[in-house]
């Protein structure tokens, strides 16, 4: 028998608990509606309905059933989808999440890898913020995504985790730019601008806690998710803010001593499949050669050097 | 990046000074007047204290010796044993701990005497540091000091600066700022002693309690500073050693003479920090 087919007629029913409701909803008959439900309950080996009263009420064994059987329709669903997107050349469409901020260079060579993987995939990229894309990765409105860390999704898989040691972005006036690097404590209490909490919650919470722990302790934190916009607020002497080096006129980067910020991304997907496979291994590499991120590795171990001066009881 | 204007530091605080910085790695250096002839003051204590620990290597004395410190004669000043009242018993390396981390003039006299300042000056001559010389202890240079100024209580008049003999490089304990940050890579590098005592002299030398000074241009949890001053009237001086969290390992040796003869002045004591963070900085670009 058509078990997922047999399935889709047991949710309608159990929704509407009402087998003449279900039939109309279903667009056909009620007979060979009740027949099937009947052939789901032989070769299940249960009764899914309690058909003694007036009204149809689901057993103990229908209602488990209700939970996995709408996950498998579900699923058959998708697989039918994905096939249905996939083309002349049997290549499934690849629906994939990157950050607004990832940098066109990045974005141009994760397309080009994708296209020329074999078998060649046919991606279609959305630029979305973490928050998003756990959301849509959970729904299944994407296939995979580039996300940062911490990203705290149940359900996901990812992909090997690559770090980015942002330096400091300053007003080209800033006395810390006569420095050839800057210390986190040295920006005292500059106002900063970052990624916006709802967008990033879990970087947006990480930074601010290594700031203060490094003894920065920004007077302002204004949320910006466009590059551009950021690159204003630091160049109006409005802010400072963190990121990759930047070649911009009226802006100064530093590199931050001891690499303090570690910014954690990877590739994420939801469902196994050779296809997001293929698409989490090609985006490890091409964020390495194209958006300065390297290999996380054991992270540095902090050494506080304790002085006298400053000391316990001092 | 440009050569920082290491001078206008000094220019900012109203002191002249000179300094030298180099990278123990590397031998990257930078500096103004790296080669003047300068007043050491306590900055002495340094090489008495690695003369102590060679001759403890030697089996001339034992660092654990107990030493009895009479309530009398003991060498005066403003801190640790010097300051205090009563008879104390301490072990040699204990005095050594007072003498660098608190500028002790009692303990270090202690040292001297035990270790000999000719035995110091020998092994500066060893080490080829031609140029750094100790020519009295703690209170022969405060003996010096008080003949030279008559009524000691009395506020300094800038006109008799000019006759004292230990603001004068050729008649006190002197060395010039690249001597020292070459005695202070020889410490870092286990060149000085045996690996044993130089941890012993670093780790005392990180346990000096002056924020003030060169400790005050790197104010980060993850940065060791290590250091020994020396102060007298005009005169602020500090050598030490800074060491960044990605393994940057740098000298640094400051002396300053203020133009004013205040003894409290907060941005003279500062420019010694700020001055080392310009040269480290520097050298960290090189």
């Amino acid at each position: 028998m058509d078990l997922i087919r047999h399935l889709r007629l047991f949710v309608v029913v159990a929704e509407e608990l009402h087998f003449g409701n279900a039939a109309a909803r279903l667009g056909m008959a009620q007979p060979p509606l009740s027949q099937r439900v009947k052939r789901l309950e032989e070769e299940l080996g249960v009764r899914l309905f309690d058909r003694s009263s007036r009204q149809v009420r689901l057993t103990e064994a229908g209602r488990l059933l209700l939970t996995e059987a709408r996950d498998l329709v579900a699923r058959a669903d998708r697989v039918r989808e994905l096939m249905a997107r996939a083309g002349g050349d049997g290549a499934a469409g690849l629906r994939i999440g990157v950050p607004p901020d990832l940098g066109g260079t990045a974005v141009a060579a994760l397309l080009a890898a994708l296209r020329e993987a074999d078998p060649p995939l046919r991606p279609a990229l959305t630029e979305m913020c973490t928050a998003d894309q756990v959301r849509a990765l959970a729904d299944g409105e994407l296939d995979g995504g580039v996300i940062r860390h911490p990203a705290g999704a149940a359900g996901l898989t990812y992909g090997p985790m690559l770090v980015q040691h942002p330096g400091v972005l300053l007003p080209a006036d800033d006395p810390l730019a006569e420095f050839s690097s800057v210390h986190l404590a040295d920006l005292a209490t500059r106002p900063l601008v970052l990624l916006p909490r709802e967008s990033e919650p879990g970087l947006h919470e990480e930074t601010l806690t290594d700031c203060r722990r490094h003894g920065y302790v920004p007077g302002e934190v204004h949320p910006a998710a466009h590059p551009q916009f950021t690159l204003g607020l630091v160049m109006s002497g409005t802010a400072v803010a963190f990121g990759p080096r930047a070649e911009q006129p009226g802006v100064v980067w530093r590199p931050l001593l001891g690499d303090p910020l570690a910014w954690r991304v990877s590739a994420a997907w939801r469902r196994p499949g050779p296809a997001v496979e293929e698409f989490g291994a090609v985006a490890v590499r091409v964020l390495r050669e194209n958006a300065g991120m390297i290999d996380d590795g054991a992270a540095r171990a902090r050494r506080i050097a304790h002085r006298p001066a400053s000391g316990l009881l001092a | 990046m440009r050569r920082p204007d290491l001078a206008a530091v000094f220019r900012a605080a109203a002191v002249t000074g000179v300094v030298h910085a180099v990278d123990l790695d590397t031998g990257a250096e930078v500096g103004v007047g790296s080669d003047e002839p300068v007043v050491l003051s306590s900055v002495f204590k340094l090489p008495l204290l690695v003369e102590f620990y060679r001759q403890a290597e030697a089996g001339l004395l034992d660092p654990a010796e107990r030493c009895e410190v009479a309530a009398e004669g003991r060498t005066e000043g403003p801190t640790g044993l010097a300051a205090m009242r009563d008879a104390a018993s301490l072990s040699l390396r204990d005095l050594a701990f007072l003498m660098i981390t608190v500028s002790d003039n009692a303990a270090a006299d202690v040292l001297a005497a035990r270790v000999g300042l000719d035995a110091v000056n020998g092994m500066l001559a060893a080490f080829g540091l031609t140029r750094t010389w100790v020519e009295h202890d703690c209170r022969g240079l405060l003996a010096a000091l008080a003949a030279d100024l008559g009524d000691a209580a009395a506020p300094l008049d800038p006109r008799t600066l000019g006759r004292l003999r230990v603001l004068d490089p050729a008649r006190t304990n002197r060395s010039t700022p690249r001597e020292m940050t070459r005695l202070l890579g020889m410490v870092w590098r286990d060149e000085a002693a045996g690996p044993e005592s130089c941890a012993a002299i670093r780790r005392l030398l990180g346990l000096q309690v002056w924020p003030h000074r060169l400790a005050s241009g790197f104010p980060y949890d993850d940065v060791v500073v290590s250091g020994k001053t020396g102060s007298l009237p005009t005169i602020r001086n500090e050598v030490g050693v800074v060491e960044y969290p990605d393994g940057g390992r740098y000298a640094v040796a400051v002396f300053t003479r203020s133009i004013g003869t205040a003894q409290h002045q907060p941005r003279a004591d500062a420019s010694i920090g700020t001055v080392a963070r310009a040269a480290v900085d520097h050298l960290r670009a090189s």
